[in-house]
């Protein structure tokens, strides 16, 4: 027990999630033939680096104790734009058009911030109606056309194909590559930066932060402009991967990106959790959602029905396996439980 | 206590004014739902011509809305236009174009758009019905007020309030068209094949797999194996998903057919993406803009479909023609589609009741002519 | 709790905008004006509405409900599936339908009330699972054919014009206007949501409320979607999809504090007004359907924005008289509210 409490409990809920994915992957094998082979690997992780990076913008967002419901309608429209751009710049520089996606959707997300930080109106009802209006406008931009992939450039078709280096038959996609060293990225920045303690102080406490001069407003704005960024990037990954853009593109992905946030073990109530278990979360629910799919006999209206005992596990789980750790924790090293990374010593970084 | 009190007196006003507000509307409101009249019925032509197809004659009043499945979808825009196209020839409005926005939303969607639509007493309602058989009420209701009901691509499956279905092709012979793409592609000596299909509950997709599966019992296709039906719900990324999840259950699957053309463009974007073309490929119905590319490189040799735009205006000609009582929806009555040509009312052969007027063949396409369009 | 005062502006904005609404609508439409259309208006969305007047409950009180459509669903498969499979007489069939509301309800309800889970991941898990369940039963088809008392008891009037779901719905209103408001249920209710911990302590059985009102809100999402069923005269799997947002708006829109502990019937009512009059006088106008759920998506969020600018400028140019603390601020958007002594001390 004490070994196990040498790790910080967010380093153990991560752990446990590992666990919990080798056991599925175990029975799945089972159950499934050919499942540890190269194609479902790379059918996986592929699928993945959508609702990844997803969960990790939402994950940023939920950790200052707010939610971001728009995130859906974001890859939508930063799907669609951009791919118009490429439609109409094709030899413009790959990076551009990246960037443009990421731009586009950090604007989004600078709207959202706006309202919920300075505003004062409540998360859930401006991610509501910014979820409404920006769909709103896709549709009404589109004019019913549907982008199709024969006009993008070939980098971008290919773009989830290329392979960085292969063991075997499992290859390691440039993309999915990329997603894993964004999220460490991530986590660093929050683990080590001031700016990532103040993420975590705000979803603890904002009174405290407060005065703590935290610069709070600024903080919420910034998660939300992040959120709409990577969900900018998420939507450049979806054009890249689907190829055809309707209006309906990423409905109910706001939904995804929750549920493996809190697979993930993030509180939903602000102050803990970790973009690398957002991302544990991510790949526990598509590796779920695409297993159930391929089990042979199992007919695939059973997937919604598992998915939601899943999340309510892992939820519960948590919940009391967090309590029970979080007793003993306290018992045994006899300061206050993590959740906020520990403070340097000394002052308060102003 | 005081607070209360006051409390208490706003609740009150706010109540009144809404009582208010609610007789002042009953008492002005007309309480007439009375059917629409169509002004300037003429006399002549009536329907079922021994006298030969009927020309329609323009100008006549009609008010109509022309409702697809979805909005926001390519294939449903064509045949919109092919419908504007009708109104400019018959010299009328042009028919408002409302659906709903998401496939979510369909079904309350389409059930809120005919029931307005039969307040506003239009009298005629053209619709790609995506509610099966949750839309009859609100039809019922819009043609007892008077509207001339039309379906066009996938029918009310019971038939009950609709004057007519414009079928786009005999929903039969889509079930042999689909058969005879598989036979061609997978040659004689056939294989595994499975279906990648758009909403569980469209009528359309539904009598046509239900055809396709009497159709290969003939001897022909018996080298055919139909190992498996999956829904992509006309939504890309779900179909995209659910196309490879076909290939990984199937391992000897060698054909993927999608009688939609968002799943086909999606099963042909996975298959290329996983290069697996070279062992599965794709067809179905498709639109040659967004299929060019994996024709021309192999994955999808041959598909089919047929002209949106011309089966938007044939059912406008024809609900128009219904509606002004230029002719009658029965078996026989025959009528000029514009420069599309002369057609009949039949009964619908693929179905229980109903009527059917049928557009046109298909056309199949492969490498030769999938960029002439 | 909020200001009482703004409560008051909140509703009187409301009235505003129904005002303006209803101008736009006559000028646009001259079908508008029409008691059919009124009708139609209310009947169209009736099950929502139904859904509505319970969600208020459940936000006033501190939590959410994000699984109310798929409940719709599940019962409505429910009730499907044994008529279709089973010998079960068809009266039977409706109320077993209507327990799996209540189950649905009790379980997450429990979920939440007694382990103490937040509701928004309770009630997402059973979105997504019960919606799961009732395709699990119905699978692709669409079910129907079901018996003439049923089929008419949602599409034909009852009494004069107005169908059976649409006098239930005007009953329950009123009902449960008078039990939030008048009742000694109803204020707990209010308490429980201000701050659970301090309703504990004042006596007030929490666990058991939160339950109650839980398996309530599972039992009219189970009431809607087989009044939903009689209404479109058959069942599919998809029904009522997307139904939990539009629900959730209006009530927000009605001035019911997302945080609980403020909210008033009248104030949902008024919503109920305004969103149904936009939706059916731009449906009307011809105006299509996305555009209306845009122009839903502005006025949500001008309706809280509006008012706290408001309250703001007017709190700038208070005096504020010596001792008294400044109004809480919702700062960085999160509640700012004492929340519950953490029951997973270690944060992770």
């Amino acid at each position: 027990m004490t070994t196990l409490l040498r790790f910080r409990p967010e380093r153990l809920r991560e752990l446990s999630l590992v666990a919990v994915i080798a056991v599925a992957v175990f029975i799945f094998s089972l159950l499934i033939d050919n499942y540890l082979g190269g194609s479902f690997f790379n059918r996986v992780t592929t699928s993945l680096a959508i609702t990844a990076v997803l969960a990790a913008g939402q994950t940023l967002v939920i950790l200052t104790r707010n939610i971001d419901l728009s995130v859906g309608s974001i890859v939508g429209v930063t799907a669609y734009v951009t791919g118009e751009y490429l439609h109409g710049h094709p030899d413009n520089a790959p990076m551009l058009a990246v960037a443009y996606a990421i731009a586009i959707g950090a604007g989004l997300g600078l709207l959202n911030g706006t309202l919920v930080a300075y505003a004062r109106v409540p998360a859930i009802i401006v991610t509501l109606g910014t979820l409404a209006i920006y769909r709103t406008w896709l549709i009404n931009h589109s004019d019913s056309r549907t982008i199709t992939s024969d006009g993008l450039p070939d980098w971008v078709v290919d773009l989830p194909n290329s392979t960085l280096f292969s063991f075997g038959a499992w290859d390691i996609r440039t993309v999915v590559a990329g997603t894993v060293v964004l999220i460490l990225v991530l986590q660093l920045m929050l683990g080590g930066l001031k700016w990532g303690r103040w993420v975590y102080a705000v979803g603890s406490n904002p009174d405290a932060a407060r005065q703590a001069a935290v610069p709070v407003e600024r903080v919420v704005l910034g998660a939300f402009v992040a959120s709409g960024a990577l969900a900018g990037l998420a939507g450049f990954l979806f054009l890249s991967r689907f190829g055809t853009i309707t209006v309906n593109a990423g409905n109910g992905l706001e939904l995804q990106s929750v549920a493996a946030a809190v697979v993930g073990g993030v509180n939903i109530f602000g102050g803990s959790g970790t973009v690398v278990g957002s991302l544990l979360g991510a790949l526990l629910v598509n590796l779920l959602d695409l297993s159930l799919l391929r089990v042979p006999g199992l007919s695939e209206f059973w997937r919604d029905a598992v998915l939601g005992v899943l999340i309510l596990a892992a939820v519960a789980v948590d919940f009391l396996v967090g309590r029970r750790l979080g007793r003993l924790a306290t018992r045994a090293r006899g300061r206050p439980a993590a959740g906020v990374p520990p403070p340097t010593q000394g002052a308060v970084d102003a | 206590m005081h607070v209360e009190r006051r409390r208490r007196g706003n609740l009150w006003i706010l109540a009144a004014v809404m009582v208010a507000l609610l007789f002042a509307v009953a008492g002005c409101g007309d309480d007439d739902d009375a059917p629409a009249d169509d002004g300037g019925t003429s006399a002549e032509t009536g329907g079922g011509g021994a006298s030969g197809p009927v020309k329609f004659e323009p100008g006549k009043e009609f008010r109509s809305v022309f409702i697809p499945k979805q909005t926001g979808i390519a294939v449903f825009d064509q045949a919109n236009q092919g419908a504007k196209k009708a109104a400019s020839e018959l010299g009328v409005d042009a028919a408002r174009f409302l659906g709903p926005s998401s496939p979510d939303a369909c079904v309350s969607g389409q059930i809120d758009t005919v029931t307005n639509a039969a307040t506003q007493g239009v009298n005629g309602v053209m619709i790609s019905n995506c509610a099966g058989d949750q839309i009859e009420p609100a039809v019922r209701q819009a043609s007892e007020a008077g509207a001339t009901v039309v379906s066009w691509d996938s029918p009310i499956p019971s038939g009950e309030g609709e004057s007519l279905f414009v079928a786009q092709v005999d929903f039969d012979e889509t079930g042999k068209v689909m058969a005879d793409l598989a036979l061609d592609v997978l040659g004689e000596e056939g294989g595994e094949y499975a279906i990648l299909s758009a909403a569980p509950d469209a009528a359309n997709q539904n009598a046509w797999i239900k055809a396709h599966k009497e159709a290969i019992k003939d001897p022909k296709y018996q080298n055919l194996k139909l190992v498996d039906t999956v829904y992509g719900n006309d939504d890309s990324e779900k179909s995209y998903d659910e196309a490879l999840s076909l290939v990984d259950k199937h391992p000897n699957l060698k054909l993927i057919m999608a009688p939609t053309t968002v799943g086909i463009a999606a099963a042909g974007k996975a298959m290329t993406d996983e290069k697996l073309c070279d062992k599965v490929k794709v067809s179905g119905l498709g639109l040659p803009d967004e299929m060019k590319e994996y024709t021309l490189s192999g994955c999808a040799p041959k598909f089919a479909l047929w002209s949106f735009e011309d089966l938007g205006y044939l059912a406008f000609y024809a609900a128009y023609g219904i509606a002004t009582e230029q002719i009658e929806a029965k078996e026989g009555a025959q009528f000029q589609a514009g420069d599309l040509g002369e057609y009949t009312i039949e009964k619908d052969p693929t179905r229980d009741n109903g009527l059917r007027v049928l557009m046109g063949p298909f056309t199949v396409y492969d490498k030769s002519n999938v960029e002439g369009e | 709790m909020r200001d009482k005062a703004l409560q008051r502006r909140w509703e009187l904005f409301l009235l505003v905008v129904l005002a303006a609404v209803f101008c736009v609508n006559v000028s646009l439409s001259e079908f508008y004006l029409r008691e059919q259309n009124f009708i139609n208006m209310f009947q169209l969305s009736i099950e929502k509405l139904i859904v509505v007047v319970i969600m208020t409950f459940v936000i006033v009180n501190g939590e959410i409900d994000l699984s109310v459509a798929s409940v719709m669903a599940f019962s409505a498969c429910v009730l499907a599936t044994l008529h279709r499979d089973t010998a079960v007489p068809f009266e039977l069939a409706v109320v077993i339908a209507l327990a799996a509301g209540v189950v649905a309800g009790l379980l997450q309800g429990a979920f939440v009330a007694l382990m103490g889970l937040p509701s928004l991941v309770v009630t997402l898990a059973g979105l997504i699972g019960f919606r799961g369940a009732g395709r699990i039963l119905v699978e692709d088809n669409s079910i129907g054919d079901f018996p003439e008392w049923f089929e008419s008891l949602g599409q034909e009037p009852l009494v004069g014009r107005f169908s059976f779901a649409l006098i239930l719905f005007a009953v329950l209103i009123v009902v449960a206007g008078i039990v939030l408001h008048r009742t000694a249920f109803g204020r707990s209710v209010f308490v429980i949501g201000n701050n659970a911990n301090v309703a504990r302590y004042s006596g007030l059985n929490v666990a058991r409320d939160k339950l109650l009102i839980m398996t309530a809100s599972g039992f009219f999402a189970g009431l809607a979607g087989v009044l939903f069923a009689s209404r479109l005269g058959s069942v599919r799997g998809d029904l009522a999809t997307g139904f939990e947002l539009d629900i959730i708006t209006i009530v927000l829109l009605g001035g019911v504090s997302i945080f609980g502990g403020s909210g008033t019937m009248v104030g949902v009512a008024l919503s109920i007004l305004v969103v149904l009059n936009i939706r059916n006088g731009l449906g009307l106008g011809n105006i299509d359907q996305n555009t209306q759920t845009g122009v839903i998506g502005v006025l949500l969020i001008l309706a809280v924005l509006v008012p706290n600018l408001v309250a703001r400028v007017a709190r700038s140019s208070q005096v504020r008289r010596v001792g008294e603390p400044s109004p809480p601020d919702h700062a960085g958007g999160g509640d700012t509210r004492q929340r519950e002594p953490d029951l997973h001390p270690t944060q992770e």
